[in-house]
């Protein structure tokens, strides 16, 4: 009983959502009318009983008609004067009274109508109605981003550049009207509200068909845990993208449905250690992941196997030591407080800020320094310090407020953590293309030689820029002939990038994955046996991306790239091939 | 007690009462049906009309749609009366009156729905 209450006022609060605006006119203007119709009433019926004379003298009163026309354009201030014929004192008398009265009256309901339309209540309902039209009428998959911060406003523009469809809300109107003046292609849809109020999220177009995804990214780690609840709840569905850098909010994150879950202290981690430990993959990941026709970078500068120190043990600092104990390099840890470091670490205690403290830690012999706490005048001055000791230290250096960038970027450091950068590349590859994301992840597993192999591939085939990459998805409908030959078991990738004008002819691209259902091939060799309905991410050139398209799409084509038959595009010449 | 039901009530029935005032007697006989009365009833009528304003229920959306139709009938009624009376050379007729008097009896309809309304309401109030 109580369940059906309750669903019953949730959805008489929806209905009335949606007419709040035109409600709140209407009782708001209750009063001003009440007041109108009855001076308005007043004065007519006074005035049809206020004697007069005709021209010719005869006693004469005003009917209802002429009195209430007379009283129209009395009270609206127009003023036609004194008709059917000249009034007598005693109706002059009843009109003075009449004028203030009813003037009073509209002046009292235009000004109710007036700071109607500046009450702010009233702006947001009728925003809000605005913003919940236009998400009902989105036509195309969208993503909801809750938080526009920093980290959303840099992943919608990337989102907006792959013409991709958002959603936003914030808490905060300055964020939402700096949405507002930010000049997307798409229009983004932006609102005020709360990722904690599922009935925010609601409005903002979680139940709506074409919701594809959704993305906490607000700086609060438990909005973003109600956000994936509620996803989780109402739209089990949906792929969702959550940020925290708290490691309990990310195990209750991981309670609800199978989030992805963005730490950017983690990331952070993960790309540095991959520079260090491998260094290639590295670049084979920057390189395919950033925009088209971009040089691959030379090897970045690596600090090489040795000592590391960690100034600051707080959320990053301590990320980072146990991402490098995990690799076996040896850190110090220089903080003021007595936490309890895990084994192997040698703890400095002191403020690194101190150069005494500095001069300790023996950075003469490190190789790498990385000023992590939460403090970015601190982390700056450890920095020029710990120069001063070694100009050949390799620098890693938090950055905590997007206002510093520029310090940061003068004292040219190896490497600098941004989190809300971080945050939104990292969202935006994974959204942005699904199986580049499987690629990317698959590579990291993988080790320097194997990336070393792969990079020479591409760029023996698709020169130093970077490659376009396209998706195909081998199902046959159109191409009968590329049907059968999946269904034969013995089509190999390699016979399929052999160029449709001259078959022993190798297309100059390179296939990064092969995936079919769950599992997937990364960088499939020849030999691959491909079967009905995989789907391989390809690297290389616009022509081989043409070539390989005309192969798959026709069936002639087909025939000679792939099984070297010669076959007439005619019936005549196909029957007389067939003979032969 | 509350006042803003008594107000409310006050006019709904009051509207009923004009309406009807005005469209008892002979349908066809201007002299039996009194003009303050037609007016009488739109003014209340249009007070009824925006008292129900901004009610979000289904029986205040219901209570509104009875007044709007009995505004709209009552306010076609005058405009008809003020035609043949003022801008007709030959005067009202007793074929004119019928036709306001029986656009009067359309919302003397829509006037006892409410009523009916009215009394459902209160019929229906649990005291708790």
């Amino acid at each position: 009983m109580s369940q059906h209450s309750t669903s019953l006022s949730l959805q008489a609060e929806d209905n009335a959502q949606s007419s709040t605006a035109v409600f709140l006119v209407l009782r708001r203007m209750r009063a001003p009318l009440l007041v109108l119709i009855l001076t308005f009433s007043l004065s007519v019926f006074g005035m049809t009983l206020m004697p007069g004379r005709t021209p010719d003298g005869k006693p004469w009163t005003m009917d209802v008609f002429d009195s209430f026309y007379f009283m129209s354009y009395t009270a609206s201030t127009i003023g036609y004067g004194e008709i059917p014929y000249p009034f007598s004192p005693a109706q002059r008398l009843w009109v003075t009274i009449c004028i203030y009265l009813t003037v009073i009256a509209w002046a009292y309901a235009i000004g109710a109508v007036l700071a109607l339309l500046g009450d702010k209540g009233f702006k947001t309902a009728l925003s809000a109605q605005r913003f919940t039209r236009v998400v009902r009428h989105i036509r195309e998959p969208f993503q909801l981003l809750v938080g526009f911060g920093q980290a959303g406003e840099l992943l919608a523009r990337s989102l907006d550049d792959m013409d991709r469809r958002l959603v936003a809300i914030d808490t905060d109107q300055s964020r939402i009207d700096a949405l507002e003046l930010a000049s997307f292609h798409n229009d983004v849809p932006g609102h005020v509200g709360d990722g904690r109020n599922p009935e925010e999220l609601i409005r903002a177009g979680l139940l709506n068909p074409y919701c594809s995804g959704v993305l906490a990214l607000t700086n609060d780690d438990e909005c973003n845990l109600a956000v994936v609840m509620t996803a989780a709840l109402l739209r089990p569905d949906l792929p969702v993208v959550a940020r925290t850098t708290s490691r309990s909010i990310a195990a209750r994150m991981r309670d609800f449905g199978d989030p992805r879950i963005i730490d950017p202290f983690d990331l952070f981690g993960d790309e540095l250690l991959l520079d260090v430990t491998a260094p290639d993959t590295a670049r084979l990941i920057n390189w395919l992941t950033s925009p088209a026709g971009k040089h691959l970078t030379p090897l970045p500068h690596t600090p090489g196997r040795g000592r590391w120190v960690v100034c600051g043990y707080g959320r990053f600092g301590r990320r980072l030591t146990e991402d490098l104990l995990r690799h076996h390099i040896p850190v110090t840890v220089i903080t003021p407080t007595d936490d309890d470091l895990p084994e192997g670490v040698t703890h400095l205690r002191g403020d690194a800020t101190h150069p005494d403290v500095l001069r300790h830690a023996d950075l003469a012999t490190a190789v790498a320094l990385a000023a992590a706490t939460d403090n970015d005048t601190s982390n700056l001055s450890m920095i020029v310090a710990a120069r001063r000791e070694n100009a050949g230290l390799f620098m890693v250096a938090r950055q905590n407020q997007p206002v510093n960038a520029p310090l940061f970027h003068a004292l040219h450091l190896d490497a600098t953590l941004v989190p809300t950068q971080l945050v939104a590349r990292e969202v935006a590859a994974r959204i942005g293309d699904p199986l580049l994301w499987r690629f990317v992840e698959g590579a990291r597993r993988e080790d320097d030689a194997w990336s070393q192999h792969l990079l020479a591939r591409l760029e023996h085939d698709c020169g130093e820029n970077r490659p376009n990459l396209w998706q195909e998805h081998l199902d046959g409908t159109d191409n009968p002939p590329l049907a059968s030959w999946l269904a034969s078991g013995e089509g190999r990738l390699g016979d399929l990038l052999r160029d449709p004008d001259d078959r022993d002819e190798r297309l100059h691209c390179v296939a990064l994955l092969l995936k079919r259902s769950d599992q997937s091939v990364l960088a499939p060799d020849d030999d691959e046996v491909l079967r009905h309905g995989d789907r391989l991410l390809l690297a290389g050139t616009s022509d081989a991306q043409r070539d390989l398209d005309n192969t798959l799409g026709v069936a002639q084509l087909f025939e000679y790239a792939v099984r070297g038959h010669r076959v007439g595009s005619s019936w005549v010449w196909r029957t007389l091939s067939r003979r032969s | 007690m509350n006042l803003e039901k008594v107000v409310f009530g006050f006019f709904v029935l009051l509207a009923a009462t004009l309406n009807f005032g005005f469209f008892i007697g002979d349908i066809d006989r201007p002299e039996l049906h009194n003009i303050y009365e037609l007016m009488g009833a739109v003014v209340v009528n249009l007070i009824v009309v925006v008292l129900k304003f901004g009610d979000r229920t289904q029986m205040g959306a219901i209570h509104l749609a009875t007044s709007l139709v009995a505004s709209l009938q009552l306010i076609i009624a005058a405009a008809v009366w003020a035609y043949y009376n003022n801008a007709d050379p030959m005067g009202i007729s007793g074929a004119d009156m019928s036709s306001v008097v029986s656009l009067s009896g359309g919302a003397l309809f829509a006037n006892i729905v409410s009523v009916v309304l009215l009394v459902i309401e209160t019929a229906s109030f649990r005291r708790t």
